[in-house]
């Protein structure tokens, strides 16, 4: 047999399988590695901190567990979330997360370990990423061969579509979700191959914890049905099937029941129903197997005509019947829009608010997977050519996850572990391929033998490539099949199929490298330029190109919890409502687990009306202390005058006739602060306590807003309502006129907190108790109307 | 410190040479006293100079007589002779009666007195929370102004030929000061301003005055109001924890500190813009504390400075390098650190600051005893701060014993535990030492000697080796036992 290079034959194949193993091991070890310090760049570039929003409220609730017990923490009622109505936390979370960091917690305590609980938090997600790529490494395995499980644990380790969502800090669902989803999916497919029930059992405990750290379980609760009944159709029902599906279904669902949050969600929503549709499908199907073997054909066939059709009816009616009765929840809002992307924005403004809700821009597929994205469909092909049952998994988790990624950035994860599969499984046939030194058969005389032949074969190239030679590993060649013919149809001209000569290999090769290469400097670059911002500190140069950290969010944060009294209550706009309860420590009305849209669309109303109207909700909330983001000074896009027109929106899904949304625009259409801005803005609470003062700063100059690059007028909102409920004497050195203002601003502007008047003690309203303050007259304003003449 | 007087274990030891009977009148004269106050914030420094006439032959102790409110202001005392570094031993009486409303304190001399001869006695001390702010409320444009009381004169148990009072304000903007008429004692005026001073006195010929019916009849209080530009700082609470460690060669000192500005409270709200504007124009108001300069030890490394939301990146640090040991150089790293948001009136900012530091730098082995020595810093001084409760905790290595500790001055109390931390198995003996009242003058270091077996250093790395021994051991037989029901063929 020629070879392209020599290889050493003089192995045992003990010492092969051993050295191989090892190497599996060495290089599970550094992709591990390689996961972890990926995402340390948030660690590095800042500090050991809990990023964004969400991750504050599970660090929060994390340290109710680890410092009351979990039974503490199940029955945990807080009372300082949306104020005043209290939220049982215990019920409404996924508690897998907390969970985990207090069982790691815990143990490592037992072994007097005093690690913070900040740090098991901070470094949970990367900590399970190693995972991720371990439980994809098994997973791939099953789709080909170890050697593709190992790049797809490379590429699923620093992806940054999966960095995205589990850099250190990043203490969300997510951060386990994925390691528990393909994890799941591993133990399935493993059922599904071996018929067993011992897998099956793994799979449904390891989708309860799925089911109780993530919303996102729903994904395998439709993932695994799809793929049973796509098999079924199939014609490949089997018992191996039946008991993979029926153990996993049992216990999972049983299992998936004791979660408070999902309670009996199982049977009772729509969303659950396919599941238990092909659970029951399988049942008939089995029984009708059952059947089959104790009747004659004939008769068979008749009872099989009746029995498919009345159940058929029976089921499709029981259920439509059960969801017309409400005893199956229909399709809830954020489900339908799933599939219409405009939904949302028309009817639940709440979410389409959010912006990892929106629809996946282009650039962000190439940005979250680059290389990936292009041997993804190739890898979905190779599973066609095979179609082994597992393959018929990875084709519809590919179809799936890919619409669903294009619909809503955020489900780009879910996308993700099935493209680094199939990519893997693409690249490592392309390495098969190329790297095997075996040669085809060459010899002058028999290509001119089959030139003739050849030529009538064109058609049945693959059947022309499975012939090639077998490799050393038996098992190869079968999968190099798809490659080959691909390789081999390039070079039509030669009747020859085969990869000749050691150039044509290093050149595929080393292109490939080169695009691996690539690929990690993408991802790093990725990773630490867009992924690793805490986004509750920003950071920025010095002139001299040292780093300057913006801490406006926590110094504000701090100066509420160290100089407020503890039950003072905090209105913020919701996206605040986790920070200011994990770092201010202080009651908030509302915040980032949106569950009552009128309490947002109260907040929302008093931020967008006139400080007439907000007065009395801010007073009948008990508001103390109301907080805006404000980047104008410093050119923060994410202020709150950028999400004003959410808050809009949501205050009139509620109020339509007090907030209308077309007031906010100027009468060409346009969003303007400056002095062409409506009334409505001008007067709304929103755009006085951003823009407070801010005139003043600029000393009689020009005063600009930076984000929205607009010119700001010289003179600037008064408020009445917020501020101190002392009176202050003029002070003469200024050009101020209202006596007192804010209660705290940040260093740059960018967190300006307000302290909400008290009623005047003389029953005035709080305009004319100001002007009087002040020692201004009162207006008049009869006389001008008198004089008026009548027309 | 002087509630802890009497457990002075110095003290303890001289107790027995000083008698309590009650003062002799006869034994001394006061030819004079000068009492100097060096008015501050937090801190406030007086000085008492007692010109000293023995009257009997072979008098060695000299008693001095604190009002009431001047012992429970005074946290830190000492004396010597003028001109004379060395300080002399005293030691506080017990009460008589509880009802007094002065206090005495016996100073050992250090020679008996022939008859006639005379000695001059500085007794300098320093007083916490002595000044209040007035008005107790001020906006963020206003200035700060305090209010510091104390008697008119100064008592003691013996005859005083002349005394005189000076109260030192830090600028010549004296607000107002009592103005006095009709002193029985005086001569001249009873008062004369100039400049930054208020002198009250002289006044001649006063009886011993340690006594109801003087302190009745004539004592008086004196009152001045000053401006003070300085913020005035108090550390409610601090929280030092030094945790020595053999096999890192380290020393790491954490310090909780809670700070609080103790001068007038905000009035009215916080304006960034008066601030930012303020501090453009270089005119920073007088009670806001923008930033601290702290002095920590040379040599230290990994300084870290956070609170309980995160690192606080407002710092600098410019950290000396290590000393050369026996090296008298007075060198230290200057941390200079702001917190989160300046600091106004009655506002309140917790923070963490910690480092590592060489253990050489503060142990020592002493192979005769074969004993360790370490000298721990009670205290880093924040300028101008006083420290209103210090828990001082020191976590000697696993396996310490036959340890024995010299703080520098006696703790108000003082305990024993035992800690777990990375990987113990039998926890590090600690020692927690509580303090009230620490000035920039307290500044010492507490002495612990300890031995450490060579066993228990190995302590750690074999229950680690054991406990992975344990994990491998368990691993062989897992590997090695089929608990298969089915004798399958293998995978």
């Amino acid at each position: 047999m020629p070879a392209a290079y020599p290889i050493p034959s003089d192995l045992s194949p003990a010492t092969v399988t051993n050295t191989a193993s090892l190497i599996r091991i060495v290089a599970l070890g550094l992709i591990s590695g390689a996961a972890i310090a990926s995402r340390l760049f948030a660690v590095i570039n800042f500090e050991s901190i809990i990023h964004e929003f969400d991750p504050w409220f599970n660090y929060r609730a994390t340290r109710v567990l680890a410092a009351k017990g979990f039974y503490e923490f199940w029955n945990w009622f807080d009372p300082t979330a949306w104020y005043p109505l209290g939220r049982v936390v215990g019920g409404t979370i996924y508690p897998g997360l907390m969970a985990t960091s207090g069982v790691i917690y815990n143990a490592l305590h037992a072994l007097n370990l005093p690690v913070d609980i900040r740090n098991v938090c901070v470094l949970l997600a990367p900590g399970f990423s190693a995972l991720t790529a371990w439980a994809t490494y098994m997973f791939t395995k099953e789709m080909k061969d170890e050697s593709a499980g190992l790049l797809a644990a490379a590429f699923i380790g620093i992806v940054p579509g999966y960095i995205s969502r589990s850099v250190a800090g990043s203490y969300d669902n997510e951060a386990i979700a994925i390691f528990l989803l393909m994890f799941t999916f591993y133990c399935w497919i493993k059922a599904l191959k071996q018929g067993s029930a011992f897998f099956g059992t793994v799979a449904a405990i390891f989708y309860f914890y799925m089911v109780a750290a993530w919303g996102g379980y729903a994904f395998i609760t439709n993932m695994i049905p799809l793929h049973a009944l796509a098999l079924i159709l199939m014609g490949r029902f089997s018992s191996r099937l039946y008991v993979g599906y029926s153990s996993w279904y049992a216990i999972g669902t049983l299992a998936s029941m004791q979660v408070p949050f999902v309670g009996f969600q199982p049977v009772k929503t729509s969303e659950h129903m396919g599941a238990l549709g092909v659970f029951g499908l399988l049942q008939i199907i089995a029984f009708a197997q059952l059947v089959r073997s104790h009747l004659s054909s004939k008769q068979f066939q008749n009872l099989l005509l009746v029995a498919v059709i009345s159940s058929g009816i029976l089921g499709s009616l029981a259920i439509v019947g059960l969801t017309y009765k409400g005893w199956i929840a229909p399709w809830t809002g954020r489900f339908y829009s799933l599939w219409d992307t405009g939904y949302a924005k028309k009817y639940i403004p709440i979410i389409a608010s959010v912006s990892e809700h929106q629809p996946t821009a282009w650039p962000s597929f190439f940005m979250d997977l680059q290389l990936l994205m292009f041997l993804f469909p190739a890898g979905v092909v190779l599973c066609f050519m095979q179609l082994r049952d597992e393959h018929v998994f990875v084709i519809i988790y590919a179809a799936v996850a890919s619409y669903f990624a294009g619909v809503m950035v955020r489900l780009m994860l879910t996308l993700t572990p099935v493209v680094c599969v199939s990519a893997a499984v693409a690249l490592s046939t392309l390495l098969d391929t190329y790297i095997d030194p075996t040669e085809p058969p060459s010899s002058e005389d028999e290509q001119v033998l089959e030139k003739d032949a050849a030529s009538s074969e064109a058609g049945s190239v693959a059947s022309t490539a499975s012939a090639a030679p077998t490799t050393k590993k038996g098992k190869k060649a079968q999968t190099n099949s798809g490659a080959d013919a691909s390789a081999s149809s390039k070079k039509a001209s030669k009747p020859q199929k085969g990869v000749f000569g050691l150039d044509t290999r290093l050149t595929v090769i080393m292109n490939a490298f080169g695009m691996l290469s690539f690929f990690v400097l993408h991802c790093t670059w990725v990773t630490s330029n867009a992924y690793s911002s805490p986004s509750v500190v920003l950071a920025s140069n010095n002139p001299d190109g040292s780093q300057h950290i913006i801490d406006d969010f926590r110094e504000a944060y701090y100066w509420l919890r160290q100089n407020t009294p503890e039950t003072a209550v905090v209105m913020s706009w919701w996206d605040y409502g986790y920070q200011i309860a994990g770092m201010a420590d202080r009651p908030t009305l509302v915040d980032n687990n949106t569950w009552n849209n009128t309490h947002i669309a109260t907040v929302g109303k008093a931020m967008s009306s006139s400080e007439e109207v907000a007065y009395p909700i801010l007073r009948k909330h008990d508001v103390d202390y109301v907080l805006v983001i404000f980047g104008g000074l410093l050119g923060y896009s994410g202020d709150d005058i950028n999400k004003f027109l959410w808050m809009v929106r949501i205050a009139q899904g509620v109020w339509p006739e007090e907030i209308q949304e077309p007031d906010y625009f100027t009468p060409q259409g346009e969003y303007r602060v400056d002095d062409q801005a409506s009334k409505a803005m001008r007067n709304s609470l929103m755009y006085k306590m951003s823009y407070y003062r801010f005139a003043e700063l600029f000393g009689g100059g020009q005063a600009t807003d930076r984000v929205r690059n607009q010119a700001m007028p010289k003179q600037g909102p008064t408020l009445d309502y917020l501020g101190t409920n002392i009176w202050l004497p003029p002070i003469p050195l200024t050009v101020l006129t209202i006596p007192a203002d804010e209660a705290f601003t940040s260093e740059n502007w960018i967190v300006r907190i307000y302290e909400v008047k008290k009623e005047d003690l003389l029953g005035r309203d709080l305009k004319t108790a100001n002007a009087f303050g002040q020692g201004k007259k009162r207006k008049r304003s009869k006389p001008a109307v008198r004089r008026r003449p009548i027309v | 410190m002087l509630r802890h007087w009497c457990s002075t274990s110095l003290s303890l030891l001289i107790a027995g040479l000083l008698s309590s009977e009650a003062v002799s009148a006869k034994d001394f004269e006061n030819t004079a006293i000068v009492r100097q106050v060096d008015l501050a914030g937090s801190l406030v420094q007086a000085t008492t100079t007692y010109a000293v006439k023995a009257l009997r032959d072979g008098a060695d102790v000299y008693t001095v007589a604190l009002s009431t409110q001047d012992k429970e202001r005074t946290s830190w005392m000492e004396a010597r002779l003028k001109g004379q570094q060395k300080a002399l031993v005293w030691h506080a009486r017990p009460l008589d009666t509880p009802k007094t409303d002065y206090h005495f304190v016996d100073i050992k001399l250090p020679k008996r007195l022939g008859l006639n001869e005379t000695l001059n006695i500085v007794l300098d001390t320093v007083q916490t929370h002595a000044t209040k702010p007035w008005p107790e409320q001020s906006a963020q444009k206003d200035e700060q102004a305090l209010i510091y009381k104390t008697g008119l004169y100064v008592i003691s148990p013996y005859r005083t030929l002349v005394q005189r009072t000076k109260l030192k304000s830090p600028s010549p903007r004296i607000i107002s000061h009592t103005e006095l008429e009709d002193i029985s004692f005086a001569t001249g005026a009873p008062f004369t301003k100039s400049g930054s001073t208020v002198t009250y006195g002289p006044f001649n010929n006063i009886p011993p005055s340690s006594n109801e019916a003087f302190l009745e009849k004539h004592q008086d209080e004196v009152l001045i109001h000053f401006h003070y530009d300085h913020p005035v700082l108090e550390v409610l609470k601090l929280r030092r924890a030094v945790e020595v460690s053999h096999w890192g060669a380290n020393l790491n000192i954490q310090d909780d500190i809670h700070l609080r500005n103790a001068g007038p409270k905000l009035k009215g709200h916080f304006s960034r813009l008066d601030h930012q504007a303020q501090a453009f124009y270089k005119k920073p108001a007088p009670h806001v504390l923008p930033s601290l300069t702290l002095h920590l030890p040379p040599g230290i490394r990994n300084t870290y400075y956070y609170d309980l939301i995160g690192n606080v990146s407002t710092s600098r640090l410019r950290a000396a390098p290590r000393l050369p040991r026996g090296s008298n150089a007075k060198l230290s790293s200057v941390l200079e650190l702001r917190p989160r948001y300046p600091l106004l009136g009655g506002w309140n900012y917790t923070f963490t600051l910690g480092w590592d530091a060489p253990l050489g730098d503060s142990a020592s082995y002493d192979s005769k005893t074969g004993k360790y020595y370490v000298k721990v810093p009670i205290m880093t001084v924040i300028p101008g701060a006083v420290v209103d409760e210090a828990e001082v905790k020191v976590t000697l290595p696993e396996g310490a014993d036959d340890f024995e500790f010299t703080p520098p001055f006696p703790a108000k109390s003082m305990w024993i535990s035992t800690e777990k931390t990375y990987l113990d198995t039998s926890g590090r003996p600690t020692l927690t030492f509580e303090y009230n009242d620490l000035t920039a003058k307290h500044d010492g270091y507490i002495y612990v000697s300890y031995r450490v077996p060579i066993s228990a250093h190995f302590q750690k790395p074999v229950a680690v080796s054991a406990a992975f021994m344990g994990l491998f051991v368990l691993a062989i037989f897992w590997r090695r036992i089929d608990l298969r029901i089915h004798k399958t063929k293998k995978a």
